[in-house]
């Protein structure tokens, strides 16, 4: 009962903020106060409105921005797939063999420290302005923190649960998938959020930086509404990328952890 | 006539110490038979290597010496001996009670769903828990993770279970229960039972035959039960044998 009251106090409080804020905003852009540049810097809450809809409509240059979220995220789901895969792989690969695991925990705490973005000059030599650029910086993002979660998790499974395991005679496959992947659960969902959290930022960034002609993304398509002054478009843009962090977080993180760990009562 | 189920002959067992250079032995040539559908309680003061001995029986420990099942010397864990630990938490928190008791009947090759539903509705019929099949182990107490545990052991149908203080987290009424359940399971289903416990009462109510140990794992007591079942603190020979294992117990 308590808690639910609240919650409520907590929603009420949220959305009076958010109003307060978007009133604000208003003011400031009637109000001018940054003179020619009010336009840029504070259009009004309408003009956005209407970016908002025109970015999706006619978009830029005939592109809908539809079609720019599209190929970032093919991109986003490439890397994402692909480090994923890695991560468990070595992982896994770390439990049999000593020599793995020295080698790969080495390279996770060497890689981890390195932002993706400071690598982009060298990547680009290898791979030239191509798609692949975008893939390999989200699978730099989310492979390390991924495996340092999975590694983590692999070592903390409860001795009990495999030794259970080998009791009733399983084999090294299916302790993996059995055992070892279930019960790290917690851990590798946290890797998941911290993955998912870099490989967006990174994406975002490395897209602003150069865009690849031949699969624009959302990145460029911001750096395009920058050069063209049309600053209404750009926040419009903005809030596309806060509702696709909020799809991310509450239609696809949390299902996950409701369906598991919330749901096996590892997790509250 | 009767038939041995389990065999362990000159079982030694070292620790290394935490330095690494120095070994703790904590068993020291420790044989033991075991006849089919024994109901062996182990007693024994604290640290005198039970739960080492039983592990080794498990086959989670290295050792020296040999052990032997009907199937001849066992190299590492098998079906044919299941552990029930003392740990509550033994069951796969991932799976709810029934899916437990299926995976591990599904390891051992049973594919067919009606087939496996079955057995787990069987299997927790006779710990009485009809109507849990679908709870997660942390939505149980203590006693009836312990149920789900014995329950999916004895659905293995092993030739041997092991137990290692099983009810010692419990209170003494749940302990009661458990103990009344397990003696009808040991008697229905006919199978061998290796059973830890530092209760003599405990040993004496269920055991066929109790042995208590010593430090090194000596063993300085083997007796058959001399109590028919039901064992009551009236029953003739209650006093003596309790006096026995008492002395035996605390001896040092
Ligand atoms: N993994 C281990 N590493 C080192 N020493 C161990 C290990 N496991 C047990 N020992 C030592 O072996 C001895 C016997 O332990 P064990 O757990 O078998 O005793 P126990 O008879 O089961 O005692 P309790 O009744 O308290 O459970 C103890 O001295 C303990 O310190
Ligand atoms: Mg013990």
């Amino acid at each position: 009962m308590e808690e639910k009251k609240d919650r409520r106090r907590a929603l009420i409080t949220k959305i009076v903020f958010i109003i307060a804020m978007l009133v604000l905003w208003e003011i400031l852009a009637k109000a001018h106060i940054f003179g020619k540049r009010s336009e840029l810097v504070f259009p009004p809450l309408e003009a956005i409105g209407a970016a908002f809809v025109k970015n999706f409509s006619t978009g830029f240059a005939g592109t809908s921005l539809w079609l720019y979220i599209l190929n970032s995220m093919l991109l986003l789901l490439e890397g994402l797939v692909i480090g994923i895969v890695i991560a468990f792989i070595f992982s896994g690969l770390s439990m049999v063999s000593k020599t793995i695991d020295t080698i790969f925990n080495l390279c996770v705490s060497i890689f981890d420290l390195l932002p993706g973005v400071a690598l982009l000059p060298v990547v680009i030599v290898i791979f030239g302005v191509k798609p692949g650029v975008i893939v390999f910086l989200v699978v730099h993002a989310v492979l390390w923190p991924m495996a340092r979660n999975v590694l983590d998790g692999f070592k903390s499974v409860p001795e009990i649960y495999v030794e259970s395991g080998r009791n009733l005679g399983m084999n090294s496959v299916q302790m993996l998938t059995g055992i070892y992947v279930p019960a790290s659960a917690t851990y590798i969902i946290s890797g998941l959020k911290v993955g998912w959290a870099r490989a967006w930022r990174g994406l975002l960034s490395a897209e602003m930086i150069f865009g690849i002609a031949s699969m624009p993304g959302i990145g460029m398509y911001i750096n395009q509404m920058r050069t063209n002054m049309k600053n209404a478009e750009m926040y419009a843009t903005l809030i596309v990328i806060i509702i696709i962090g909020l799809v991310v977080q509450y239609g696809i993180l949390e299902p996950i952890e409701r369906a598991t760990v919330k749901k096996w009562g590892l997790m509250k | 006539m009767s038939e041995t189920v389990l065999e362990v002959r000159h079982l030694s067992k070292s620790f290394l110490n935490s330095g690494g250079k120095e070994t703790n032995e904590v068993l020291n040539d420790l044989s033991l038979t075991v006849e089919k559908n024994e109901f062996l309680c182990i007693l024994g003061p604290s640290g005198c290597g039970k739960t080492t001995m039983l592990r080794c029986v498990a086959g989670f420990e290295t050792y020296e010496g040999e052990i032997l099942t009907e199937h001849g010397v066992t190299h590492g864990p098998g079906t044919d001996r299941i552990m029930v630990f003392q740990d509550f938490n033994q069951l796969f928190p991932w799976k709810t009670v029934e899916k437990n008791i299926q995976y591990a009947l599904k390891l051992q090759g049973i594919r067919d769903k009606a087939v496996l539903k079955k057995k787990s509705d069987e299997a927790l019929h006779k710990v009485k828990l009809d109507g849990y099949q679908n709870y997660y182990p942390y939505q149980l107490s203590g006693g009836m993770k312990q149920r789900v545990a014995i329950a999916k052991a004895f659905a293995l149908k092993p030739g041997i279970i092991l137990m290692d203080e099983p009810f010692a987290a419990l209170d003494a009424m749940t302990r009661n229960r458990l103990q009344r359940k397990l003696l009808e399971l040991h008697s229905q289903e006919g199978c061998t039972i290796l059973f830890i416990t530092h209760n003599i009462l405990e040993a004496i109510a269920l055991g066929t035959r109790v042995i208590v140990l010593q430090n090194g794992g000596r063993i300085v007591v083997d007796e058959r039960n001399p109590i028919p079942r039901p064992v009551t603190p009236d029953s003739p020979g209650y006093g003596a044998f309790w006096t026995k294992l008492h002395d035996a117990l605390y001896v040092e």
